[in-house]
């Protein structure tokens, strides 16, 4: 692989190489735990089955570990948001009401005050 | 246009309203046909507490606090216009501030090209090619950042007294040995942002001319070894470690060594013991190992927390990084908050945010409303902070003016049912399970110590137990060889200094307040209160409760293991514990 130059790191930044529909799933020990990679598995699998143009990462912990599974979802249209307790059946419902029906999902979203 | 949300949450403790307000705002929505443009949902948790019904709405981030269904029409008038009600307004919102969590729940940890989206490894670009490892060494003072590890050295006079030590080789460790009980924040940083630990180490490795450096890692955290070799490898392949980074003179390799989980060997002095290969035991300082470490080279040891917040102070200077947090403590701290809190998880805020905002802003307050009797932090290093002490703010000098200490990160909640027995008698077992045994103080000062808290909840304890306790922590604290059997009494002297009251309860009375020590209770039926439902009968372990329906039920004081189980399934009070 080519090395990098200090040019190439600079042009990277700018690049903001997450696509603008997501579906990112805290995918850390306390995560995993909690299942996280069941969720990601069934969110990866109807993605492609019912071709969503949406695209399925893993991340790290945002330290929401009560809620856990957390999954941050962003949508065109829509402000990104945050789910916690995210069951199968609630990431199917994600699935149809969020990404395809354009509508938040109730009594699943934990909005986390937090400064960057 | 983006479409408006309303957020909306019965915050109150009583009877949740939030979905009749619901119904409201959605009868509101529908008066003035807004149904396309404005959604109403109900939340599961808005991050405020206590604060009747709260609304928050996106995408502009206004929130409204104490609604109620006067203002609902008012507040929908105004989302649809774009305006902000100033009178409804939540003011004064404590909210954390993420500089060593900014990537973390953010970007892919295992994708670079995600970090370098966040601006990754320009830092180390601007150290190679625009700084001098004195200039370095003189933005880092410039931060005021100290070390997370636990003592809370200031991080570039560490990096300096290793830069001016002789040595033809040198070295760069990062401790990721997190061995406190309850804490975590080290291995989110590895598992969510393995590659700002990478470029911390670096960008140290420069500033005090090493070439090597080494991650020490417990073997328990499989995920964290696993991210941190992809990213490694990541790096390599793109020339960002290795020889001549970036195309500069600078080369630096890092590799990573397992430790076997002791406690003792988050200690420098054992680490490094432990990483040459040898018995993971303490030794004498000095000499320092920033003049003779690893290999007898000069050597740094940062924790994993202080390392990820380098990249950040040369992405945005260290005047910014020191415009955060108190006088002597900047920045922010990472605490992994447990126990008794509603909303257990990490939680970085800016040094000097008080206990009280952590635990009840941010975490929700205490589990199944409960009474807070103190928070323990620093954990088998640390000690308590009682209830009375929690407007206290976080920084270096609070908590050790306290008998605590920031120690690595643990927080931990402690609720009328904890008794400070108990959790003093908890951490000392630790430090006496932890300790290697190669001094006597803490070899022996821990056991007797330890003997004379068993003998103590088991109410055979004496009032002058507690000189005893006082006289053997003093010798641990003044002559034992590292910091684990010099700090191990602090759990003790700190739950004496603080709830006293509770230890004479224990000796005098032969009486545990919240019922943990088990040779101090008994659990019996009341027949009067009993419906005869047998719930505890047939929950009991060791079936010690025998009767029948007639005759109504007892507990086998023999047999009775005081797990306290049909106390908590008994729909109807009706076992009491005495
Ligand atoms: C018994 C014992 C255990 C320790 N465990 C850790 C640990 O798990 N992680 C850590 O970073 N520091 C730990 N320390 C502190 C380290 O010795 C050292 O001070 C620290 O890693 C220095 O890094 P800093 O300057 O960045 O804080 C421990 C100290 C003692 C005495
Ligand atoms: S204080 Fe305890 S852990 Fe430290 S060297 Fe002595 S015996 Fe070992």
């Amino acid at each position: 692989m080519k090395k990098m130059t200090r040019d190439d790191l600079e042009k990277c930044a700018q690049n903001t190489c997450q696509s603008t529909q997501y579906i990112k799933v805290g995918m850390s020990t306390c995560g995993i735990a909690a299942g996280a990679q069941d969720v990601f598995d069934i969110f990866a699998k109807e993605v492609k089955t019912r071709d969503i143009n949406v695209n399925v990462c893993k991340t790290g912990c945002i330290g929401m570990c009560h809620a856990e599974p957390v999954v941050e979802v962003a949508v065109e249209g829509l402000p990104a948001v945050m789910y916690g307790g995210v069951t199968k059946e609630v990431a199917l419902r994600i699935l149809e009401e969020h990404v395809c029906g354009k509508r938040f999902v109730n009594d699943h979203i934990f909005d986390l005050p937090v400064r960057r | 246009m983006e479409k408006k949300v309303i957020l909306i949450k019965d915050t109150g403790f009583k009877s949740d309203t939030t979905r009749d307000i619901q119904s409201l705002f959605l009868k509101a929505i529908r008066d003035i046909g807004a149904e396309e443009s404005i959604q109403i949902v109900r939340a599961a948790d808005l991050g405020i507490y206590n604060q009747g019904v709260v609304v928050k709405i996106l995408p502009d981030n206004t929130v409204y606090t104490h609604i109620n269904s006067d203002n609902i029409d008012q507040i929908v008038k105004a989302v649809h216009k774009g305006e902000v009600l100033e009178n409804l307004l939540l003011k004064d919102r404590v909210e954390q501030t993420r500089i060593v969590l900014r990537n973390c729940g953010v970007i892919d940890p295992e994708n670079i090209e995600e970090y370098f989206s966040k601006g990754g490894y320009t830092s180390i670009a601007k150290c190679l090619f625009d700084l001098t490892p004195a200039k370095v060494i003189k933005e880092m003072k410039k931060s005021g950042l100290r070390g997370r590890g636990g003592a809370g050295f200031p991080t570039w006079m560490k990096w300096s007294f290793a830069a001016n030590s002789f040595g033809d080789e040198k070295y760069v460790i990062c401790n990721a040995d997190e061995g406190d009980p309850g804490a975590y924040m080290d291995r989110s940083v590895l598992e969510g942002d393995p590659h700002s630990v990478i470029e911390g180490m670096t960008i140290a490795g420069y500033a005090i001319g090493a070439k090597h450096g080494y991650f020490y890692i417990r073997a328990e955290y499989p995920l964290a070894i696993e991210r941190v070799e992809n990213a490694l490898k990541q790096a390599y392949e793109r020339g960002l470690l290795g020889k001549n980074i970036l195309g500069s003179d600078f080369s630096f390799d890092l590799e990573i060594r397992l430790g076997a989980g002791a406690f003792v060997c988050g200690e420098e002095t054992a680490l490094i013991a432990s990483i040459e290969g040898k018995r993971g035991t303490p030794n004498p300082r000095p000499p320092y190992p920033t003049d003779s470490g690893l290999w007898k080279k000069p050597s740094i040891i940062n924790n994993v927390e202080t390392l990820a917040n380098i990249s950040a102070i040369f992405q945005k200077g260290g005047d910014w990084f020191s415009s955060i947090g108190t006088e002597k403590s900047k920045g922010t701290k990472v605490f992994a908050v447990t126990g008794k809190v509603k909303n257990s998880g990490l939680v970085e805020i800016a040094m000097g945010t008080s206990i009280k905002d952590i635990v009840y802003n941010i975490g929700g307050g205490v589990l199944n409303e409960k009474q807070l009797v103190a928070v323990q932090t620093g954990g088998p290093s640390g000690g308590v902070i009682p209830k009375k002490h929690l407007d206290t703010p976080v920084s270096y000098e609070h908590l050790q003016e306290l008998g605590s200490i920031m120690g690595s990160g643990g927080m931990i909640v402690m609720d009328e049912d904890d008794c400070m027995v108990d959790i003093s008698k908890f951490y000392l077992k630790f430090c006496v399970d932890e300790s290697c045994g190669k001094c006597a103080p803490c070899r022996i000062g821990g056991y007797q110590m330890l003997s004379i808290l068993n003998k103590i909840s088991e109410g055979e304890g004496e009032l002058e137990d507690m000189d005893k306790l006082h006289r053997i922590s003093q010798a641990m604290q003044k002559a034992s060889l590292c910091a684990l059997g010099q700090t191990a009494p602090n759990p003790v002297i700190s739950t004496l200094r603080y709830f006293e009251d509770e230890y004479k309860q224990h000796i005098i009375d032969k009486k545990c307040r919240a019922g943990k020590c088990s040779k101090l209770i008994q659990y019996t039926i009341n027949p009067d209160k009993c419906k005869r439902c047998r719930l505890c009968v047939t929950n009991c372990p060791v079936s010690a409760i025998t009767g029948d329906r007639e005759h109504g039920y007892t507990i086998d004081q023999e047999k009775c293991i005081r797990c306290g189980r049909c106390f908590e399934v008994c729909k109807f009070e009706a076992i009491a514990r005495v």
